[in-house]
């Protein structure tokens, strides 16, 4: 009897209206396009007609490329670590996070386009100083003498070398997954899931390597005299931040449009909250901290640049605005258990750190290291003279930008998604991951 | 304590064994289902003194047995708030502050001047901070853990029961204590009898 029950009560469940995207998904599809089309050629004109220069707009473009990838990438980690521990909680949100991760498979046009153009236009150097360490001698000479010694690594041809391996690393394990996952929802074979589980080992390694090295390549770089061993966790910490953020605000969003009702319950947004917070919050804050507490222990001065310009000026508030947006509040609000379990409180969380994870993402670009820095006599004096620099959070550059790569990765997410099930159907351990509950 | 079962012969007559008290009944189930159900049975019933016992953590129990959400969170978080506090007043004490008691008590600590930092640094504070935090945190877990579950104890009278060992391989358990109020020996063995369990046993202290 209660077997039937169960039965029945199943397969309503898993009935194609649930989960599945509705038809009408195509004109949210081509209205996010249209959105993501417009905003970059509205960026572009924006920085054209307000005289942004290249290095702004270079730099405008690696806060806004390391946000979206950041979302793929953490899409990608949380992917590759289901298949690493055969996890079974997390079946029905996996499907998700593979969208999310296959979009690797065009986004290195993002990264490619606009190299490209810089290097074809000459301006290359301005957003990645050590690129023109001519320049770099007149205008920062002590920097360009530590430079100088790196150029066996920093140099154009290598770093070209590099970008290239790291996107063709992602693209192919973004879309192997992708295809693996989808080919089980037809054919219903074990053998999926096995060869997924045979690569995920490697995976994991080659994820960490060129996450790792492309923080340091395309961040950490635009400061090269500047050096943090931790560089590439801190923007694994932040990948992770906004991909659990945006995978919450995905799954909520679903749920509340009537899909996948009765598949994912309160106890995986719990454990997706768990996720949240203790990697996007808490290990974030831990790594953060772990990486100034170093630095301002220390007290060398070629590294404590990179921090002073955090604190002058506008940057001071953005950086305390992190320690508390980033970290304490979001802290208390995720801690217990009732907010992760309630879809509301999660998905206000969620995307209040989306937007803290874009913050931080722009603190670690953006800034420029004080010009006065090197002759300074005091603290003080210097703190003055950059009392009026601004973070320019306002600029409509930022938003236009945003609102063109958001719209072509939410586009190309949903595209990707229309055409399979939000959930991988046939995954052996669906029934598990449909029955899981937390004690 | 009505259930007190007294044997009339004088110790000296050498009687076999000493018989205890009633503890309670106990009843034997073969699947987790039926220990749910029968949990369900038994909360409606109104008993208070009552207990499951099961191989591994049984989904739905706590509901079935009506059990409120455990305090257990909020002392650990209020744990590790002391331990950050803690941590911090210990370095700000030790470190930076220094007074008298009415001016014949000079009570200074270990003002350590390093690298032109002030003596009242945070981020120096804050390894330490996080570790008491941790520390308090954890320990209280543990500990607030075992005090809210009686524990520990040396011993437990459902431990006598050789039907009992099964608890740990495949059977389940639910027990009856004879303090409950509304306990009577003839009533609620056949309330139990009627959850169709394995079998129902009468359990001494």
């Amino acid at each position: 009897m209660a077997h039937a029950a169960r039965k029945a009560d199943l397969s309503s469940t898993l009935a194609d209206a649930n989960i599945r995207l509705d038809g009408g998904v195509e004109s949210i599809v081509r209205n996010a396009w249209i959105v993501g089309g417009v905003g970059i050629v509205a960026a572009l004109a924006w920085a054209f007609l307000s005289g942004s220069g290249a290095e702004r707009i270079g730099r405008v473009w690696i806060v806004t490329y390391s946000f979206v990838l950041s979302i793929a990438l953490g899409g990608l980690f949380f992917t590759i670590v289901q298949h690493l521990t055969r996890a079974g909680w997390s079946v029905v949100v996996r499907r998700i996070a593979e969208a999310y991760a296959a979009n690797l498979r065009w986004m290195w046009l993002l990264f490619a386009v606009p190299v490209l153009l810089l290097l074809v236009t000459g301006k290359f150097g301005y957003v990645f100083p050590w690129a023109d360490l001519a320049h770099m001698r007149e205008v920062h000479p002590d920097e360009a003498t530590l430079v100088e010694k790196k150029t066996a690594y920093l140099n154009v041809p290598f770093f070209l070398l590099r970008s290239t391996a790291y996107l063709a690393i992602w693209a192919a394990l973004g879309w192997f997954f992708w295809r693996r996952s989808t080919e089980q929802d037809a054919d219903g074979g074990i053998a999926a899931t096995e060869r997924m589980q045979r690569w995920a080992p490697a995976g994991i390694i080659l994820f960490g390597l060129s996450t790792t090295f492309a923080a340091f390549d395309w961040i950490m770089s635009l400061n090269p005299a500047w050096f943090s061993t931790i560089f590439g966790v801190y923007f694994f910490a932040a990948s992770c931040t906004s991909a659990f953020a945006a995978m919450i605000v995905a799954l909520v969003l679903l749920e509340r449009r009537g899909k996948l009702v009765g598949v994912v319950t309160a106890e995986h947004f719990q454990d997706l909250g768990k996720l949240l917070f203790a990697f996007g919050i808490v290990f974030w804050a831990y790594i953060a901290f772990s990486q100034y507490m170093l630095i301002w222990y220390s007290n060398q001065p070629e590294t404590t640049g990179w921090y002073i310009a955090r604190q002058m000026g506008g940057w001071k508030w953005l950086s305390i605005a992190l320690l508390f947006g980033h970290f304490v509040i979001p802290f208390l609000l995720l801690v217990s258990k009732h907010p992760k379990r309630y879809t509301t409180t999660l998905l206000f969380v969620a995307a209040w750190m989306l937007v803290f994870s874009w913050l931080d993402l722009y603190w670690l670009v953006m800034p420029q290291i004080p010009e006065g820095l090197a002759t300074a006599t005091s603290y003080r004096a210097l703190a003055e003279e950059n009392a009026g620099v601004s973070t320019r959070l306002a600029d409509p550059l930022n938003w236009l930008a945003l609102l063109g790569f958001v719209g072509l990765f939410v586009g190309s997410t949903l595209r990707t998604l229309a055409g399979h099930a939000l959930i991988p159907v046939r995954d052996p351990r669906l029934a598990e991951s449909l029955a899981f509950e937390n004690m | 304590m009505s259930t007190l079962v007294t044997d009339p012969r004088p110790l000296s007559e050498g009687r076999p064994q000493e018989r205890g008290r009633l503890y309670g009944l106990m009843a034997e189930f073969a699947t987790p289902g039926e220990l749910l159900r029968a949990a369900d049975t038994v909360r409606k019933e109104g008993f208070r003194w009552w207990d499951c016992h099961s191989p591994f953590p049984v989904h739905g129990l706590d509901k079935a047995m009506g059990i409120s959400p455990t305090i257990l969170p909020v002392a650990v978080f209020g744990a590790a708030a002391t331990g950050a506090l803690v941590g911090f007043l210990l370095q700000a004490f030790t470190n930076s502050w220094s007074f008298t008691i009415w001016a014949i008590v000079w009570v200074t600590g270990y003002p350590y001047l390093i690298s032109g930092k002030p003596l009242l640094s945070m981020p120096a504070f804050i390894p330490v901070m996080f570790e008491l935090t941790i520390l308090l945190a954890a320990t209280s877990t543990v500990f607030l853990m075992l005090l809210f579950n009686g524990l520990p104890r040396l011993h437990h009278p459902l431990l006598k029961s050789d039907r009992f060992r099964r608890v740990t391989d495949d059977r389940f358990f639910l027990v009856i204590e004879a303090r409950d109020p509304k306990f009577s020996r003839a009533r609620t063995e056949s309330l139990l009898r009627s959850l169709h369990p394995v079998a129902v046993e009468a359990v001494e202290d």
